[in-house]
């Protein structure tokens, strides 16, 4: 066969295919430990400030008055559900629970949807 | 153990993951049941010796299990290794100074409360 | 019934691009490779491979309405209009529905794909007991036809380190065959950042696999064969 490889084309264009669910729990998973690792710093900085008096802890009581903070705090709330039910989600099927394609869908549907309730629970409650 | 393969990091990267979920629940758990969610018990639990270890392992943990994690990403979407290998060493760095520094904060606040 | 494939000629093409094709299906047209198999007949410069048409060749696997698939397997009841066909995702494509499938095998014979046993041969075969033989069953079917590996997101990022679900699937059978003698060496070779760990449990080549196996279940396999391996 020729060496065309290098310069041949590939048909690689993610909005023309069509994922399952699993492959959307996945992606789901990594963007949220992604925005949970981003948020790592605030989070190290807000045991600090939560430990150095009374006052700096109610500030952080306060943190959801602010609408654009409550907003980046309800797509924590998302990352962190959606994170460790898909986790635990591959925490079973690596040791072989619930890895059988039909049931991963069901569980891939379960952790995408439950995630998405519990953010949407955050949402009401501080954005209302 | 196989040291320097592939197998470390995925076992590592699932031990800490139950780390963070036992530790995760044990402190919704105390959020649930404790007498009040005040500065004063909060300050307390945190500076006992129990609290103050479970907090720095829970970091610990976080920040192992955060840097596989992004290893993996780096390893699956960035091949020039010119961009790879010093975007490694920085999150390293980072993930590192964050750990001293919720080290130092645990350490500062224990002394001054025992 | 509408028709949509991709069409890539290297000789005359810069970049690829879709062409629709009016075909009616006749009466003995059951699968879309009867209708593909039409279309050449209209346009003999669309190119497909085929041969066996019963989902034994693996040859005519491709990217059918977002899916991977075998074309001969896909039944033409059911199928959204139009029809989109495009090559097997992530490979380099020759031409048309045409993908270049060596890393593909250079994956799969990396595994070394077939018995190992340095034993002194028996006088006939080497025997299995039927619980033995039972353990190769969903691992052996395969026809490395290539739906899941080129449906695999990790394989499209690492084409060149990551086995693939394929090379994997058949790993596990060497692994699983209790008359191979190399499952140390064999779990060793595996055990890498690259050939196996960047898999990430998505899942998609089970979804995909026209002959109903279970790639990411035997990943699952050697994972944790690894770890008891090294405990
Ligand atoms: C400047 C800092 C670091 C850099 C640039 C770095 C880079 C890398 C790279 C490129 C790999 C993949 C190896 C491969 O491609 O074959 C790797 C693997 C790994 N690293 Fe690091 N690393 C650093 C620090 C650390 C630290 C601090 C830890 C943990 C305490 C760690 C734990 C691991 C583990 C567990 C693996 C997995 C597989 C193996 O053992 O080979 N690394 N590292
Ligand atoms: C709260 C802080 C956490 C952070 C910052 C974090 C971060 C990450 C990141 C960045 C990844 C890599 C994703 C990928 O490779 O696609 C990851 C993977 C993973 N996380 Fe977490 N995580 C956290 C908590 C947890 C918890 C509590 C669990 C336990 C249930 C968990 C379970 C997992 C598992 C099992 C993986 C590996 C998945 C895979 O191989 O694709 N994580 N985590
Ligand atoms: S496992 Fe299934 S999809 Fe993958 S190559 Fe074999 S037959 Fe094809
Ligand atoms: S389970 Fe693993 S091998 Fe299968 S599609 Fe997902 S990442 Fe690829
Ligand atoms: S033509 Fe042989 S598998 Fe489809």
């Amino acid at each position: 066969m020729r060496a065309r490889s290098a310069s041949a084309p590939k048909f690689l264009n993610l909005s023309q295919v069509r994922f399952p669910v699993g492959a959307i729990a996945s992606i789901g998973h990594r963007v949220s430990g992604v925005l949970l690792l981003v948020s790592l710093p605030l989070l190290a900085l807000a045991l600090d400030r939560s430990l150095r008096s009374k006052s700096e802890f109610d500030a952080l009581r306060d943190l959801v008055s602010e609408p654009w903070r409550a907003l980046l705090l309800v797509i924590l709330v998302w990352a962190a559900a959606h994170h460790v039910l898909a986790g635990v989600r591959h925490l079973l099927m690596d040791i072989g629970v619930g890895s059988r394609l039909s049931q991963a869908r069901t569980s891939a549907w379960a952790a995408i949807l439950a995630a998405g309730i519990i953010a949407l629970a955050a949402a009401v409650r501080w954005l209302s | 153990m196989r040291l320097f393969l592939g197998q470390r990091a995925w076992v590592l990267q699932r031990v800490t993951a139950l780390m963070l979920l036992i530790l995760l629940a044990l402190g919704a758990a105390t959020l649930l049941t404790g007498p009040s969610r005040s500065y004063e018990s909060w300050h307390a639990l945190a500076t006992s010796t129990h609290g103050a270890v479970l907090i720095v392992v829970f970091f610990a943990a976080l920040c192992l299990h955060g840097w596989i994690g992004v290893r993996d990403i780096v390893l699956d979407y960035i091949h020039a290794p010119t961009l790879r290998l010093p975007l490694l060493a920085l999150i390293a760095v980072i993930l590192f100074a964050i750990f001293i520094r919720v080290v130092l904060t645990m350490a500062a606040h224990f002394a001054g409360g025992a | 019934m509408r028709v949509s494939i991709y069409r890539f000629n290297p000789e005359t093409d810069a970049k690829p691009r879709m062409q629709d094709y009016d075909v009616a299906p006749e009466a003995g047209d059951k699968k879309l490779l009867d209708v593909l198999m039409r279309l050449k007949t209209m346009d003999d410069s669309l190119s497909f491979r085929r041969s066996c048409r019963e989902g034994v060749c693996g040859s005519d696997a491709m990217n059918i309405n977002g899916r991977n698939g075998l074309a001969c397997l896909t039944s033409l009841p059911g199928l959204k209009e139009p029809v989109v066909l495009r090559p097997l995702p992530g490979f380099p494509v020759i031409r048309d529905l045409i993908v270049d499938m060596t890393q593909f095998f250079a994956h799969y014979h990396s595994i070394k794909p077939y018995l190992i046993n340095n034993e002194e041969p028996p006088e006939r075969e080497r025997l299995q007991s039927p619980a033995e033989r039972e353990k190769l069953n969903g691992l052996y079917e395969c026809i490395l036809c290539a739906c899941c590996s080129a449906f695999c997101p990790s394989f499209w990022w690492n084409p060149d380190k990551f086995i693939g679900p394929a090379g994997l699937l058949q790993a596990y059978r060497f692994i699983s065959d209790s008359r191979d003698t190399a499952t140390a060496a064999r779990l060793a070779y595996l055990d890498d950042v690259y050939r196996l760990y960047r898999c990430r449990s998505i899942m998609n080549c089970t979804e995909v696999c026209p002959k109903g196996l279970s790639p990411s279940h035997a990943i699952e396999r050697i994972r944790l064969a690894l770890v008891r391996e090294s405990s």
